[in-house]
């Protein structure tokens, strides 16, 4: 059942749902702009140069996160724990760089030190669920309260701060660019490079149809377990921006980003089911989430009803997305 | 030179033993045609040479070595390729990818070398050029194919492996009769280049034309091995069935001609929609009226817009006298409308679920039921399914446990407990047993001589010939020619089906 809402219908495409099976962010795109159009109709100050390069420093790690889920979620799988990744990175290297003296040789080895413990988890996650074949939803979730665990463990309350050298170069300008702008142009190179790589491709026909890949020859488990080492490295590439935007250690930062990084995947046009999606849709997905909550704060809303109206512009989102893509197919 | 030899092998799913004792030797530069009725363990020996199964005992010798499959990928490093029965492709994919899936050309170590892959896809969609239909590209994605042209691919894709050894598990069951000519073809050739080839299909003119040698299976284990030029059809089926073998009723006897008084069943006018367009045809209470015709013109698009499966522009539908117009199958089912799809994975079957779960969901519906009580359900599910010979252990084993033929029958019984007033048959006997068919047809006629008004697809003219009281031969989605009594002959509606192709 879950086939015939995913593949698109052997009938045949009409022009824009051809277009849409090779670009399905576009939708993501699209609400994008508009949602640009509606923070500059609320508050023209919003779509300034220096407002836009705060949206995006502020969320920059939202939009690795939902990186790092596409990756698992290309291949079917989910990952419950990015957020707790996200969080003990977060924690291990401001602990790290406070320890080693907050030096630019600090700073490196410890956001090296940092990686490396993104690749860990991951590779966790993936023998957890890949391995050990139990259900990714569950076992990440178990895996994100042992993550968390361990972060409260290295600091138990949140409030140490990241050295100035850190979060003074995420915050700031090299030859007149916001530093944000080059991490991002640095991703854009990256994650073309990926998407030529055999590993996505892997990924995309196992996420497609398991039994299938395996029967073709494809090594199933190993490349589900790519896929999570994937995620657990973007998890920690995000845990450099939280900390370079807010510039400390908290144990439960990621917490609450991790459902967001799934609602990214899905507004960017990929499917949960897996074997159809796209990084690109991912970020268009977390932007939407950011220029959402902005618009939410420059309509005036009251403190309140935030969350509410954050809620209700998401649920409105998600549909336009799903008619726009319904639309093209039929 | 014997490139494969099984001998003894062996395979048990908990208490039901699939394979008992099977014995196969594949000589190179032959094409080997397995044969048993479904369930008889044939898929069950290619999925372990194939490696996606493990024998249980048995020995497996690789040009005369002893070798161990542990899985697809040491198959593959053995030189054994596969054509999967039910498809082995990512539906998201394009056509060039799923070819080279099994081995993606890399550079650099970890990049897809693009060029490579592309010059790989145009050698092998280059094979079948000219019957793999229109918009069929590298760069089509495989879910966006008909279901022909995903066969197509995953033939591609089995010979792309380039191994010694392939084994084609029902390749042809969704290919027309141009696609099944190049494909022999292409055999042809390999065999010339000393591949071995173990090849599976019901259909016994396919395997006169292509086979060399022909090993039957019964009941999980190997009968014998014969060469086919010194056998005829009669003898192959006689051994797979196990004595009592005739040529099944469905290829032999001529239907009974139709009381043309007992009035109209369903009745369709210009009838339009997408993959077919001004169809008017009438079905007479017990009546059987056969769609034939290449592959996708239109006949299954015309079944699913009466059931109100697919989409119908403009026409008009009468069950009876009665105006129908259904707006989905629900409508249909309640209207009295039936439809049973060869895609019994996609259509029919509700998958893991217990085989009287699996009878009862018409039933649900027509009598608006609300709770099951599966004590008085038996009752009612017993005898449709006793009317086919339907085995099977227990009502409530899941329908996987079932063989291709058995799970269509239960497809097919669901249908039965109420009597509908119009029977649609969308190549109903799709990768079904010769016995299996046997069956089927027999319930077909006496369904028709009950007064029902059926509607039969099928990509097998004997089956057409064999039952139908007449032939619409369809050709790029509209009626092209109408062969009734002695015009139903195999010539005409080959003809027919090609004339305007």
């Amino acid at each position: 059942m879950a086939e015939t809402a995913t593949v698109p219908s052997y009938r045949r495409a009409g022009g824009i749902g051809r277009v849409l099976e090779r670009y399905p962010f576009l939708p993501a795109l699209v609400i994008v702009v508009a949602l640009l159009f509606l923070n500059g109709f609320f508050s023209p100050n919003s779509l300034s140069f220096r407002a836009l390069t705060g949206l995006l420093s502020t969320y920059m790690a939202l939009i690795l996160l939902s990186i790092a889920q596409t990756y698992v979620v290309y291949a079917g799988d989910i990952d419950l724990s990015a957020g707790a990744i996200l969080s003990l990175v977060n924690v291990a290297i401001v602990v790290l760089m406070e320890r080693w003296g907050g030096g630019a040789g600090a700073v490196l080895l410890a956001l090296a030190m940092g990686l490396l413990l993104g690749l860990v988890c991951g590779l966790v996650n993936g023998l957890v669920v890949a391995a050990l074949r139990l259900q990714a939803i569950v076992a990440t979730f178990a895996t994100s309260i042992f993550f968390t665990g361990l972060a409260l463990y290295i600091l138990p309350v949140a409030g140490t701060p990241a050295p100035a050298l850190f979060w003074r170069a995420y915050g700031g300008r090299f030859f007149g660019v916001p530093f944000v702008f080059y991490i991002l142009a640095v991703l854009a190179i990256l994650l073309a490079v990926l998407s030529r790589t055999r590993l996505v491709t892997q990924l995309l026909a196992v996420g497609d149809d398991p039994q299938a890949a395996y029967q073709t020859g494809l090594p199933v488990v190993a490349t589900r377990v790519k896929g999570y080492v994937l995620c657990g490295l973007f998890s920690a590439l995000a845990a450099f921006c939280i900390t370079g935007d807010t510039a400390s250690g908290d144990p439960l930062v990621g917490g609450k980003m991790t459902l967001y990084s799934v609602a990214a995947v899905v507004l960017g046009g990929s499917a949960l089911s897996g074997g159809w999606g796209t990084v690109v849709g991912s970020l268009l997905g977390a932007l939407t989430i950011a220029l959402v909550n902005s618009v939410v704060f420059f309509m005036g809303t009251p403190s309140e009803w935030q969350n509410f109206v954050q809620g209700l512009a998401i649920l409105l989102v998600l549909m336009a997305g799903v008619l726009a893509g319904r639309r093209g197919r039929s | 030179m014997s490139k494969l030899k099984l001998s003894g092998v062996s395979k048990a799913y908990g208490a039901t033993l699939a394979l008992r004792r099977g014995d196969l030797e594949v000589m190179a530069g032959e094409v080997h045609v397995l044969m048993g009725s479904n369930g008889s363990g044939k898929s069950t020996l290619c999925k372990i040479i194939a490696g996606s199964v493990r024998p249980d005992s048995g020995r497996i010798l690789v040009d005369d070595q002893p070798v161990t499959i542990t899985g697809p990928r040491s198959a593959r490093a053995h030189g054994i390729g596969i054509f999967y029965q039910e498809l082995s492709l990512a539906a998201h994919r394009s056509v060039g990818e799923n070819i080279s899936l099994g081995r993606l050309p890399v550079k650099a170590g970890v990049f897809v070398d693009r060029s490579e892959l592309r010059q790989r896809a145009a050698r092998y969609i280059g094979l079948f050029d000219g019957v793999s239909g229109e918009e069929f590209s590298a760069e089509a994605l495989v879910g966006s194919l008909r279901p022909d042209q995903r066969q197509l691919v995953e033939i591609m894709k089995a010979l792309a492996s380039e191994a010694p050894l392939l084994i084609f598990d029902e390749p042809t069951s969704a290919l027309d009769r141009a696609q099944v000519e190049r494909f022999f073809e292409i055999l042809r050739d390999l065999k010339r280049r000393g591949r071995g080839i173990v090849f599976i299909s019901h259909r016994m003119d396919e395997i006169k034309a292509i086979g060399d040698r022909v090993t039957i299976i019964r009941d999980g284990e190997t009968i014998t091995t014969l060469n086919l030029n010194d056998t005829d059809p009669a003898t192959v089926i006689r051994l797979m069935v196990g004595g009592a073998g005739d040529m099944p009723a469905s290829q032999s006897s001529v239907p009974a001609v139709v009381d043309a008084e007992r009035g109209a069943a369903l009745t369709v006018r210009n009838l339009s929609g997408r993959g077919f367009s001004d169809v008017s045809f009438e079905v007479a209470r017990g009546e059987i009226l056969g769609f034939g015709g290449l592959h996708g013109q239109g006949q299954s698009a015309v079944l699913r817009g009466i059931f109100g499966a697919g989409a119908v522009t403009s026409g008009k539908i009468l069950i009876g006298e009665e105006s129908f117009d259904a707006s989905g199958p629900r409508k249909a089912i309640r209207c009295g409308c039936a439809y049973v799809s060869g895609d019994r994975a996609r259509d029919g079957v509700i998958s893991g679920r217990p085989i009287i779960e699996n009878v009862t969901p018409i039933h649900y519906l027509r009598d608006r039921l609300m709770i099951a009580r599966p004590r008085k359900l038996r009752h009612k599910v017993a005898p449709a399914l006793q009317s086919m010979q339907t085995k099977f252990a227990s009502l409530f084993h899941p329908i996987s446990s079932l063989s291709g033929g058995n799970q269509q029958k239960v497809i097919i019984a669901r249908w039965l407990i109420d009597r509908p007033d119009v029977l649609l048959l969308d190549d109903p006997t799709k990768g079904i047993d010769l016995s299996a068919k046997a069956d089927l047809f027999a319930l077909i006629r006496q369904l028709a001589a009950d007064g029902l008004g059926i509607v039969l697809y099928s990509s097998e003219d004997a089956e057409l010939l064999g039952n139908a009281n007449r032939i619409l031969v369809f050709n790029g989605g509209s009626v092209s020619r109408e062969l009734t009594g002695a015009d139903r002959t195999r010539y005409n509606l080959y003809q027919a089906a090609y004339e305007a192709a």
